[in-house]
C-alpha cells in the first residue's frame, strides 16, 4: 500500500507539473463547440457575455472554491488571484446584470453539471478529460 | 513780467510738476496693476484649471477599477452609480461613460446649459483583465462656474491688494516730490526772481539738501552766477576799454595831418579822414552823409597811370609801397603828394598820403643851389660837371657834332682881391659874368668854378676856328676896363680850350686838359688862350715825375741848407746867416729852389721839406752854439706852411730839443704870405713871436706893402729886396727909396737887412743910410755848412780891409 502510495505520489509528482499546470477548458462532447479563443473563455467566465459561438447560452462552471485548479485556471486565464476574482464579482453582484459561473461543490460535481447543462463550459485538469468532454481551449505553455 | 504773472506761471509750473509726476506715477501704477491683475487672472485661471483637472483625475483614479469593471461587463447600473458618485463632487458638471459600442450612462448636474466652457477630461478605460484591451471611456466635464468663481475671487483679491499698495506708493511719491523737489524748487525760484547776482546775491541751499542734487544744483547755479557776473564785469570793462580805444583811434584818424584812407583792390575808396578830404577838396565823410563812390584813380593825378601802377605794386607786394605823385588840382598849381600804400588783406589797401609840395620845392631849390654859384648866379663846378656829363652822353648817343670846354682865369685877380678887398673882387666877378654872357649863345653853358675861374661849354663846335672867334671876343671883352669905385682897372684873361670829342672822351680828362691849357696860357704871361695840346700833357707828366722825385728826395734827405752870412754893420762882424735850401739831385746836380719850391708848394710837399729844414737849421745853430759862436739864423717860410704846416708848438719843441734859444732863429716871410690870409697869419705870427722867435719880412718893397699892416704884424726885421740894392745909385730913385725904407724901418723900431750887396759902394751907401745888417755876394754867396768857417775868415778879412 505504502509502495503504491509512494508510486502514485511519485507519478503524481512526476506528472504533477504537467497535470497541475494544465487546466483545460472543456465542453460536453455532445456540444457543437469544438474550439474557443482565450478571449471567449474570459468573456464567458467573467460575465461579459454568455453566448457561445453556436448561439447557445453559455453556462460557465467553476471548480470548487478551494480547488487549486480553480486558482491555477484564473491565474492562467486573466492573471488574477482567486481573491481578486472574488472582489471582481462582488462589484458586479450589486447591479445584478450578470452573475458568476456556476459554483460546483466538487470536482466531480463539475463533470456532472457539465454533462447536465446544455451550453455548459468548464475547466478541469487535462488528466481528468475523458470521452464525455471535449477540450475547446488549452493554455499555451 | 509782473509779479502776478510770475506767480501764476510759477504756480502753474509747480502744479504741472506735481500733476505730471503724480499722473506718471498713477499711470505707471495702473499699468503695473492692470498687468499684474491680468497676469494674476491668467495664472489663477491656469492654476484653477490645472487644479480642477488634477482633482478630477484623482477622482477618476479612485474609481478607475470599478469603471473598468462596469465597462467590461457594460453594466449600466454600475455605471450610473459611478456617475452619480462623480457628480457629487462640485467640480464635476457632467459625466458620460460609454463602452466601445454603447453609451452606458450620461449624467448632468442641473439643467444642461449649452456647451460647457471648460475642457472635458476624457479617460480611456481598459479591461480589468487585459490592460491592452480598451473597453470604454469616461468623459468628465468640469464645472466652469466653480473654476471661474475661484478665479474671480483670486483676481479680486489681487486687485484689492495692488490698489492699496499702489495708492500708498503714489502717496509716498507725491509727498516726497512735494517735500524734496517741488518745495525747494519753488523756494529757489522765488529767491531767483528776487535775486540780483551782480549785487552779490546768491541762492541759499534749502534745508536738509546740503548733500542732495538740489543742493548741488544750488551750488552749480551759484557758481554759474559767479561766472556770469565775472564775465559780465569783464565784458563791461572790455566794452568801456573798447570805447575809449575807439575814441582814441577816431581822434587820431580825424586829427591826423596825413590823409588816411582805406580802399579796395579796384581803387574804390571806402573811408577817408578829414585830412584826405581837404587834400583833394572833397566832402567830409561822416556817418550821416553818404557820399558818392570815390575811386582813387579818378582823383586829379597828373598821371593816373602812375597811380594805377602803384596800386598794382601794392597788391603784389607784402611791404608798403611809396611814391611821390603829382596832383593837378583844378584852380591851383601842381602839388606833390607822397602816397604810401599797404595791403592789409581781404583785398583791402590802407593808404597814407601827405602833401610834400614844400619838400619838393625845397629839394628842387637845394638841387639848384648845389649846382649854382651864389655870387654870380652861374652854375658852379658841380653844375658844370653835370652839364658836361649830360653833353658827353648826348653826343655819345648822337655820334655827331662836338663841343668845346673853355676854362677862363682872370690874370692878377688875386692881387685885386687882396689889395682892394673882397667887395671889389666880387664886383669884378659879377661884371665879368655879364661880359662872358654877352659873348656866348643862349644854349651854351657858363659856370664859375671858384675864385676867378670860369668854365664855358660851347655847343655845336667841331672846329677850332669857331672857338677862336668866340675866345677872341671873350679876351676882348675882359680887356675892357673895369670900374671899381669909379677908378678904371684893366684885367686880362688866360683861357684854356679842350675840344670834345677831339681831345678827350670823358669829363675828368676834358677838365684836366682844359686846365692844362689854361695853365699853359697863364705861364705864357696871360692875356691869351691856348688850345689843349698833347704836349701839355707831357709837361704835366714831367711835373708828376718831378713830384715823385721830390718825394724820394725827402725820403733820401737830398735837401740841404746853404748859408749866406749876414754882417752886422755897426759891430763890423759876421752876426749870422740866412739859410737857403738846395737840392742835391743825384743826376741834375745842385738844384736851386726856384725850380722845385713852386711845385713843392703846389703839392704841399713844402710842409714836409720845411720841417726837415727846421731840423737842419736848429742843428746848425746848436753846432754854432757849441762852438761858442753867437750867430742867428733866418729860415724862409712858405705861405703853405702857415699856419698848420709849421705850428708854433712844433717850432718850440724842435728848438728845445736842440737846446737853442728861440731868439737865434728868425722866420722869413714875404708880404704876400702875410697878407694872403691876414687873420690866420697874424695869429700864427703872434704865437711864434710870443715864443721868442724872430720874424723877418722878406723881399720888402716888391709887393703892395702896406705900412699899416706892417705896424699890425709883430715884425722884427725888414729885409730890403736885392733889386733895390742892386739898382742903387746916387742919383737913382731906388737910392732914395732904400733910404726911405731904412729910415721908415728905423722909425718903426725895426732892424733892416739889405740883401744883394755886391759892391763896396752898396756897402758904404747902406752904412751911411744907417742900415743895420747886410748880406750879399760882396761878402759871400750861400755856402754849405762845411765851408762856412772859411767864409767867416773871408768876411773878417773883408771887413778889416774892404776892397772894390
Amino acid at each position: 500500500m505504502r509502495t503504491w502510495r509512494l508510486t502514485l505520489f511519485m507519478a503524481l509528482w512526476g506528472l504533477g507539473a504537467t497535470v497541475w499546470a494544465e487546466p483545460v477548458v472543456v465542453v460536453n462532447a455532445a456540444s457543437a463547440i469544438t474550439k474557443l479563443g482565450q478571449d471567449d473563455v474570459v468573456n464567458i467566465f467573467l460575465g461579459r457575455y454568455r453566448r457561445l459561438p453556436t448561439g447557445e447560452t453559455a453556462v460557465p462552471i467553476d471548480q470548487p472554491e478551494s480547488a487549486a485548479l480553480r486558482a491555477e485556471f484564473y491565474r492562467k486565464l486573466v492573471n488574477k488571484e482567486p481573491n481578486e476574482v472574488s472582489a471582481y464579482w462582488s462589484r458586479l453582484l450589486f447591479s445584478g446584470k450578470t452573475s458568476p459561473p456556476l459554483q460546483a461543490v466538487t470536482a466531480n460535481d463539475v463533470m456532472v453539471l457539465l454533462m447536465s447543462q446544455p451550453g455548459g463550459i468548464a475547466y478541469m485538469d487535462h488528466s481528468q478529460v475523458d470521452k464525455r468532454f471535449r477540450i475547446v481551449m488549452e493554455f499555451s505553455r | 513780467m509782473n509779479p502776478s504773472e510770475r506767480a501764476f506761471t510759477g504756480a502753474w509750473r509747480l502744479r504741472g510738476l506735481l500733476v505730471r509726476s503724480t499722473l506718471a506715477v498713477i499711470a505707471a501704477s495702473l499699468l503695473a496693476g492692470v498687468l499684474a491683475v491680468a497676469y494674476t487672472a491668467y495664472a489663477t485661471s491656469q492654476r484653477a484649471h490645472l487644479a480642477s483637472q488634477t482633482r478630477l483625475a484623482e477622482l477618476l483614479d479612485t474609481m478607475e477599477s470599478t469603471l473598468a469593471v462596469a465597462c467590461f461587463v457594460k453594466d449600466q447600473t454600475l455605471a450610473r452609480e459611478l456617475a452619480q458618485g462623480l457628480l457629487d463632487n462640485s467640480d464635476v458638471l457632467a459625466v458620460s461613460i460609454s463602452t466601445e459600442d454603447e453609451l452606458l450612462t450620461e449624467k448632468h448636474r442641473g439643467p444642461v446649459t449649452g456647451v460647457p466652457g471648460g475642457a472635458s477630461l476624457k479617460r480611456l478605460i481598459y479591461s480589468p483583465f487585459d490592460k491592452q484591451k480598451l473597453v470604454g471611456q469616461i468623459v468628465l466635464t468640469p464645472d466652469p462656474k466653480v473654476i471661474n468663481a475661484r478665479i474671480s475671487e483670486e483676481v479680486w483679491f489681487a486687485t484689492i491688494q495692488l490698489s492699496w499698495q499702489l495708492g500708498m506708493v503714489t502717496f509716498a511719491v507725491v509727498l516726497m516730490m512735494l517735500l524734496f523737489i517741488v518745495r525747494p524748487i519753488q523756494a529757489m525760484s522765488d529767491r531767483l526772481h528776487r535775486m540780483d547776482p551782480t549785487a552779490g546775491d546768491r541762492l541759499a541751499i534749502p534745508g536738509r539738501h546740503a548733500s542732495t542734487e538740489i543742493g548741488q544744483l544750488v551750488v552749480d547755479i551759484n557758481a554759474l552766477s559767479d561766472r556770469l557776473t565775472g564775465a559780465l564785469a569783464a565784458e563791461r570793462q572790455l566794452h568801456l576799454q573798447g570805447e575809449v580805444e575807439e575814441k582814441k583811434f577816431h581822434t587820431i584818424f580825424d586829427n591826423a595831418e596825413s590823409g588816411l584812407f582805406l580802399m579796395d583792390n579796384q581803387g574804390g575808396v571806402s573811408s577817408w579822414n578829414p585830412a584826405f578830404a581837404s587834400l583833394f577838396g572833397i566832402g567830409q565823410q561822416t556817418p550821416d552823409v553818404v557820399l558818392p563812390a570815390l575811386n582813387i584813380k579818378q582823383l586829379p593825378w597828373h598821371s593816373p597811370q602812375q597811380m594805377g601802377e602803384l596800386l598794382q605794386n601794392a597788391l603784389l607786394q607784402n611791404n608798403a609801397v611809396t611814391q611821390d605823385l603829382q596832383v593837378q588840382m583844378p584852380g591851383s598849381g601842381p602839388s606833390w603828394i607822397n602816397m604810401v600804400l599797404r595791403s592789409v588783406g581781404d583785398n583791402l589797401l590802407q593808404g597814407v598820403m601827405h602833401d610834400v609840395s614844400h619838400l619838393k620845392e625845397s629839394e628842387a631849390s637845394a638841387r639848384q643851389l648845389a649846382v649854382t654859384d651864389p655870387l654870380t648866379g652861374l652854375a658852379n663846378r658841380q653844375g658844370l660837371q653835370d652839364r658836361l656829363h649830360a653833353h658827353v652822353q648826348e653826343y655819345a648817343a648822337a655820334k655827331k657834332g662836338g663841343f668845346a670846354l673853355l676854362l677862363v682865369n682872370l690874370d692878377g685877380f688875386r692881387r685885386i682881391n687882396e689889395g682892394m678887398g673882397l667887395p671889389a673882387g666880387d664886383a669884378i666877378l659879377q661884371a665879368t659874368t655879364r661880359r662872358l654872357c654877352a659873348c656866348v649863345n643862349s644854349d651854351d653853358t657858363l659856370a664859375r668854378l671858384g675864385a676867378d675861374n670860369f668854365g664855358i661849354i660851347l655847343n655845336q663846335i667841331t672846329q677850332g676856328e669857331a672857338v677862336d672867334r668866340i675866345v677872341s671876343r671873350i679876351v676882348q671883352a675882359i680887356r675892357q676896363p673895369y670900374f671899381v669905385d669909379g677908378s678904371p682897372m684893366s684885367l686880362h684873361a688866360s683861357i684854356g680850350v679842350a675840344l670834345f670829342p677831339g681831345d678827350g672822351f670823358d669829363v675828368p680828362s676834358l677838365l684836366r686838359q682844359a686846365e692844362l691849357a689854361m695853365d699853359s696860357a697863364k705861364s705864357a704871361g696871360g692875356d691869351s688862350h691856348v688850345f689843349f695840346d698833347p704836349l701839355l700833357t707831357e709837361a704835366a707828366e714831367q711835373r708828376r715825375h718831378m713830384e715823385s722825385d721830390l718825394r724820394s728826395a725827402i725820403r733820401k734827405q737830398e735837401f740841404v741848407l746853404f748859408y749866406q752870412p749876414v754882417i752886422d754893420l755897426a759891430a763890423q762882424r759876421l752876426c749870422g746867416a740866412e739859410a737857403l735850401i738846395r737840392w742835391r739831385h743825384p743826376t741834375r746836380g745842385l738844384v736851386m729852389p726856384d725850380s722845385f719850391i713852386p711845385l713843392a708848394e703846389k703839392t704841399g710837399l713844402v710842409v714836409e721839406i720845411g720841417l726837415l729844414m727846421l731840423e737842419v737849421a736848429c742843428q746848425q745853430l746848436a753846432t754854432w752854439q757849441s762852438q761858442g759862436l753867437d750867430y742867428t739864423l733866418s729860415l724862409n717860410v712858405s705861405g703853405r706852411q702857415i699856419p698848420e704846416g709849421l705850428p708854433p708848438d712844433k717850432l718850440q719843441e724842435v728848438a728845445q730839443r736842440y737846446g737853442i734859444s728861440p731868439s737865434k732863429l728868425a722866420l722869413e716871410l714875404t708880404e704876400g704870405v702875410m697878407l694872403h690870409d691876414i687873420e690866420k697869419s697874424l695869429s700864427w705870427l703872434n704865437a711864434v713871436h710870443e715864443l721868442g722867435f724872430k720874424v723877418y719880412l722878406d723881399d720888402f718893397g716888391t709887393g703892395y706893402s702896406s705900412l699899416s699892416y706892417l705896424k699890425l704884424f709883430p715884425v722884427d726885421t725888414l729885409k730890403v729886396d736885392k733889386s733895390f740894392v742892386l739898382d742903387m745909385r746916387d742919383d737913382s730913385n731906388e737910392y732914395t727909396l732904400v733910404g726911405a725904407i731904412i729910415s721908415m724901418g728905423r722909425s718903426l723900431g725895426l732892424d733892416i737887412v739889405a740883401e744883394g750887396v755886391e759892391r763896396l759902394s752898396h756897402l758904404t751907401a747902406l752904412q751911411r743910410m744907417g742900415c743895420h745888417y747886410v748880406q750879399g755876394y760882396y761878402f759871400s754867396r750861400p755856402v754849405p755848412a762845411e765851408e762856412f768857417d772859411a767864409v767867416v775868415a773871408r768876411v773878417t778879412a773883408l771887413l778889416a780891409a774892404p776892397k772894390e
